[in-house]
């Protein structure tokens, strides 16, 4: 009985392994191709490990463009992601916290404009919303990529947490305002150390998305030197010109190393979270 | 110590920049002013361009020069992918940069629409010289009265293909080839070697080789608000090439251009791939595509450049413009834009950094001035324009309609079909012509 | 009476403060641009010079315009077969991975990862070699025997499911989400049913999924609406190719208007796919009665 407890443990090990190493094989196939001189690239696409081994990629990479260097670039990204996220992540629970939690009139209309923010395509607001943010005086700035997540504007998140605040059991509130708590209170104390799950999920979504948010700069941002990774990352190809593969793989490979560190350090409060805390329901 | 004390000057007038204004067009109007009041007269220009990392940092490296020469005037270079949609943008808010980057496909529609300035009063009070300028070569910026873009390098068609493979299979290819020559090579290539042929369709320039078909018959591509052919038959030889070489086997097989970036040099079947049947001879590109063809081509397989096939070349072929510089109907201080302008075309110490990456410089001093600091295959470019098309090329055709982004993407569409063996190249020139009218007629 | 109406109230002025980031969001950040953009639906505009006011024209234009419907339907196809694919493929992988062990914890990143590198060129470049004639799949095809090269991309029916996997292999997004509301169901639940003798395939079809229900729904809607609006797929690896069989609509809709600078008629492509969107969107909810578990836990 043990001994098939553990062949089947195994084979699950096995299968597990081989179906996490497709999912990560772009990764690897990335990575190493970053160390192979850049001119191989294309030629030895089929084979993973490098002829010969380069650190050349990594180092024409970081010099960047125009004497801006990546770490530029990468502060840059840090700055955006970073404040973007917090902002979206404190105003999109305060609103899904007010919508699941308080009757008001005018609740279900903002529930349906929360819908309707998912549902409109980033491709039709380019325009309006460049001569908008022009008149705004934001165009150059910063302010088109941070300042508008900072008021819960993707939907997506405030029905993300509406939805785990919904599976909050309604009678911790009831006790809650019986002790003479306030809403104010109830969403600091009782609500938010239960959704910690929902915020580092949404935390770690907008972070990426924020990383990777190539439009927003190449619409709003004239300056290289204000330039996020993302957007450096698309100077290296050019159609019709030569491309630097090499760097590129290089430096797509750093950039997703901060992603990546962020989902390492947070992901346990995915499966953890609301465990510790203890549940009365 | 110099240097430094501009670096200094440079990132005070940077962050004056940013603390001042926060990038609308007025404010950075406001901008000016205020530092002009406690530094005499700064000028702020800006300007946009694409381009490879080399373009990149070549151009950033010349305006630092300039502003080095020039130390009342700060230049904020900008460049971006996505050129066009970032354009259009700016366009929309009214914020168009300086100085910009055009293309024929794209200058006589910004300059319609109002959106560039008319350069013909720099030209003629001698801020843009153009003195050492080929007449033709300047008319290319021109749309209606006005012009608008000084041409910033020439180009032209060219069709660059795998010289060691022909050696090697005892074919040689000479300049001029007919169509018959064409086609011939490409079934002796297919035979000896199994390597295949791409077309226009692989390096995305069907826009230049209909043209080339259709100017040997005294026709343009573009006519007025209508296909400029009389009938169908004019536009089959297009779609012909692509049958045949479909029939007999050696179009390449259309299946491997969605496997690959079409255009993109280091992915095309010229120098990548991992069969003979997987590749091509040759390839249809521009003539400034030759340098980096030939650094993505692997070790020892050497690039040739010739014509594009025709049986009329003198007809069929045309300098061309490869890019433009243009002012921005928003520029604020016109009069500096057009002197940077000139400096980009005319100075030689700048030409001997920017080296012709974006095509031959117009100005016959400047070309010659930098012709011993180039590369070998840059050399082998400007021998190319200079004494194979030159002698033999006539007027470039019309500025382009608005609409002819649209009608590169159906031609395409349509060679796609016929590739694909769906359409004939009759039925293919028929729809063309039809849907083609109905694109230019609707407006 | 006094009290209860005090309560009320507080509750009404709470709420309002609660959503008014949003409410100043949608004010400051969207109404504008979206009442532009569908002013713009209505009018003739090429980017660089103003609207013209044309009516119905953009609409009557895409009755006739067959990409239109191409795209939409390959667009309509991509969503309904990628979305469940990828949704039970992420419940698996989430139940699989819940457990708090350090082990489970490396697997959940490395089943994760694809979704961090997104839509990237190297995702482009490596797709396009995996399903090249000459690439990973055929050879591993070659491998077991099958002697047919088959061109995956090439093909205008084998194109779209190159573009379907690769949706499918980014699950991650609704993979963490499951894992946060599978940890939010009470351990005591489990208690209870284990001390009633139910085995491991009873808990999950009485416990688990039940109560899950919500989370289904949930990412069913986001990515039903994900799938219409796709556009990185398409735009990164096939661009539409070959002969418009894997053009999605959102790409139709930004060459009409960043290529071919028709900007009015892609604001009019838009809005007419928000008005799809939404019917897709409303349908599910008008299901949602009849199999979300509704009532906490």
């Amino acid at each position: 009985m043990q001994k098939k407890r553990r062949i089947q443990k195994t084979i699950y090990y096995i299968v597990v392994t081989v179906i996490g190493f497709l999912m990560i094989y772009p990764l690897l196939w990335m990575i190493m191709s970053s160390f192979k001189e850049t001119n191989t690239i294309f030629t030895t696409a089929s084979s993973l490990i490098p002829e010969t081994f380069t650190l050349d990629n990594y180092i024409n990479g970081w010099k960047g463009f125009a004497k801006i260097t990546f770490g530029t670039f990468f502060k840059n990204s840090a700055f955006i992601a970073v404040i973007a996220t917090i902002g979206t992540v404190i105003s999109s629970s305060l609103v899904a916290f007010g919508l699941s939690r308080c009757r008001f009139r005018g609740r279900r209309l903002l529930f349906g404009a929360v819908l309707l923010t998912m549902m409109v395509p980033a491709q039709v607001l380019m325009v309006p919303q460049y001569l908008w943010y022009q008149k705004l005086g934001w165009v150059g700035t910063y302010m088109p990529l941070i300042v508008p997540y900072c008021f819960a504007i993707q939907g997506f998140f405030v029905y993300l947490m509406y939805n785990f605040i919904e599976a909050i059991p309604k009678e911790l509130d009831e006790a809650a305002k019986i002790d003479g708590c306030s809403y104010f209170g109830i969403y600091a104390r009782i609500a938010t150390p239960l959704m910690v799950p929902s915020l580092v999920t949404a935390g770690i979504f907008s972070f990426i998305w924020r990383w990777d948010d190539f439009m927003s700069a190449l619409l709003y941002i004239n300056d290289a030197e204000k330039y996020p990774v993302c957007l450096a990352l698309k100077l290296f190809t050019d159609p019709g010109s030569t491309s630097d593969y090499g760097a590129m793989f290089a430096m797509s490979a750093l950039s997703i190393l901060p992603v990546l560190l962020i989902f390492v350090f947070f992901q346990k409060y995915l499966v953890e979270g609301i465990s510790t805390s203890g549940l009365k329901g | 110590m110099k240097k430094r004390v501009i670096a200094c000057v440079l990132a005070l007038a940077m962050t004056a920049g940013l603390l001042g204004g926060c990038g609308s067009s007025g404010a950075s109007d406001t901008d000016s002013q205020t530092t002009g009041d406690s530094n005499g007269d700064q000028i702020d220009l800006s300007m946009f361009w694409w381009g490879s990392q080399l373009r990149n940092e070549r151009t950033q490296e010349v305006l630092d020069m300039y502003m080095e020469d020039n130390p009342n005037v700060t230049i904020e270079g900008q460049f971006s992918d996505d050129y066009w949609t970032r354009m259009a943008t700016f366009a929309a808010g009214h914020t168009m940069p300086d100085v910009v980057q055009m293309v024929y496909a794209y200058m006589p529609q910004y300059a319609r629409e109002g959106t560039l300035l008319d350069l013909t009063p720099y030209i003629e009070d001698g801020t843009i010289d153009m003195s050492n300028v080929n007449e033709e070569i300047l008319n290319t910026g021109k749309v209606e009265d006005g012009i608008y873009g000084i041409c910033n390098g020439i180009n032209a068609s060219a069709l660059l293909y795998n010289k060691t493979l022909l050696d090697d299979a005892g074919i040689e290819i000479k300049d001029y080839m007919t169509m018959d020559d064409f086609i011939n090579i490409c079934r002796e290539v297919y035979e000896k070697t199994g390597y295949k042929t791409s077309l226009s369709y692989g390096a995305m320039t069907s826009e230049s080789y209909m043209q080339f078909v259709l100017r040997v018959q005294g026709k343009t591509l573009y006519g007025d608000g209508a296909i400029g052919v009389d009938s169908a038959d004019q536009l089959e030889p297009f779609f012909d090439l692509y049958e045949t070489g479909l029939e007999e086997g050696w179009l390449l097989d259309p299946s491997l251009y969605v496997e690959r970036v079409r255009g993109q040099v280091e992915q095309d079947p010229i120098v990548y791939g991992s069969s003979p049947e997987t590749m091509s001879w040759c390839g249809f590109y521009a003539s400034n595509q030759l340098t980096s063809m030939q650094s993505a081509a692997p070790e020892g397989v050497e690039i040739g450049i010739t014509t594009f096939p025709s049986d009329d070349i003198e007809t069929a072929e045309w300098l061309n413009p490869s890019q433009f510089f243009s002012i921005s109907a928003d520029c604020e201080n016109p009069d500096e834009a057009a002197k940077l302008i000139n400096y980009l075309i005319n100075d030689i110490d700048c030409n001997n950094v920017l080296l012709g990456e974006r095509g031959v410089p117009i100005s016959s001093v400047v070309s010659e001035a930098i012709s011993e600091n180039i590369s070998e295959d840059d050399q082998k470019v400007v021998t190319f324009i200079n004494d194979v098309v030159t002698p033999k090329s006539s007027a470039i055709d019309p500025p382009y309609p608005d609409q002819s982004s649209e009608i590169v993407s159906l031609l395409d569409s349509i060679t796609e079909k016929v590739m694909y063996g769906e359409l004939t190249a009759q039925d293919a020139a028929e729809q063309f012509l039809e849907e083609g009218n109905a694109i230019l007629a609707g407006n | 009476m006094n009290k209860i109406k005090a309560l009320v109230f507080k509750e009404n002025i709470s709420g309002i403060i609660f959503v008014m980031p949003f409410i100043i969001g949608l004010i400051c950040f969207l109404v504008v641009p979206l009442g532009i953009s569908i002013y713009y639906a209505f009018c003739d505009y090429n980017i660089l010079s103003d609207p013209v006011f044309v009516g119905l024209k953009n609409f009557k234009t895409m009755l006739n315009d067959e990409l239109f419907w191409k795209s939409l339907s390959v667009t309509i196809f991509y969503t309904v077969v990628s979305v469940p694919l990828k949704l039970i493929f992420a419940l698996i992988v989430a139940l699989l991975f819940q457990k708090t062990t350090k082990i489970a914890g490396i697997f959940r990143g490395v089943y994760y990862l694809p979704s961090i590198i997104g839509g990237s060129v190297a995702v482009a470049v490596l797709w396009k070699r995996m399903f090249a004639t000459d690439g990973t799949i055929n050879q591993i095809l070659h491998a077991m025997g099958v002697e047919k090269t088959i061109s995956w991309l090439g093909n205008t029916d084998t194109a779209i499911w190159t573009l379907i996997l690769l949706t499918v292999w980014q699950f991650g997004s609704s993979m963490l989400i499951f894992l946060g509301s599978l940890n939010q169901i009470p351990r005591t639940y489990y208690e209870a049913a284990m001390v009633d003798g139910a085995g491991k395939w009873r808990q999950f079809f009485s416990i688990t999924l039940p109560l899950l229900t919500p989370t289904i729904f949930f990412n069913l809607v986001m990515q039903v609406i994900n799938g219409l609006l796709a556009y990185t797929q398409c735009f990164i690896i096939t661009q539409g190719q070959p002969m418009n069989s894997t053009l999605f609509y959102m790409v139709h809709m930004y060459n009409e208007t960043f290529v071919y600078y028709k900007a009015g008629y892609g604001a009019a492509l838009a809005w007419v796919m928000i008005l799809i969107v939404g019917v897709f969107t409303a349908v599910l909810f008008a299901t949602k009665k009849k199999w979300v578990y509704d009532g906490g836990f």
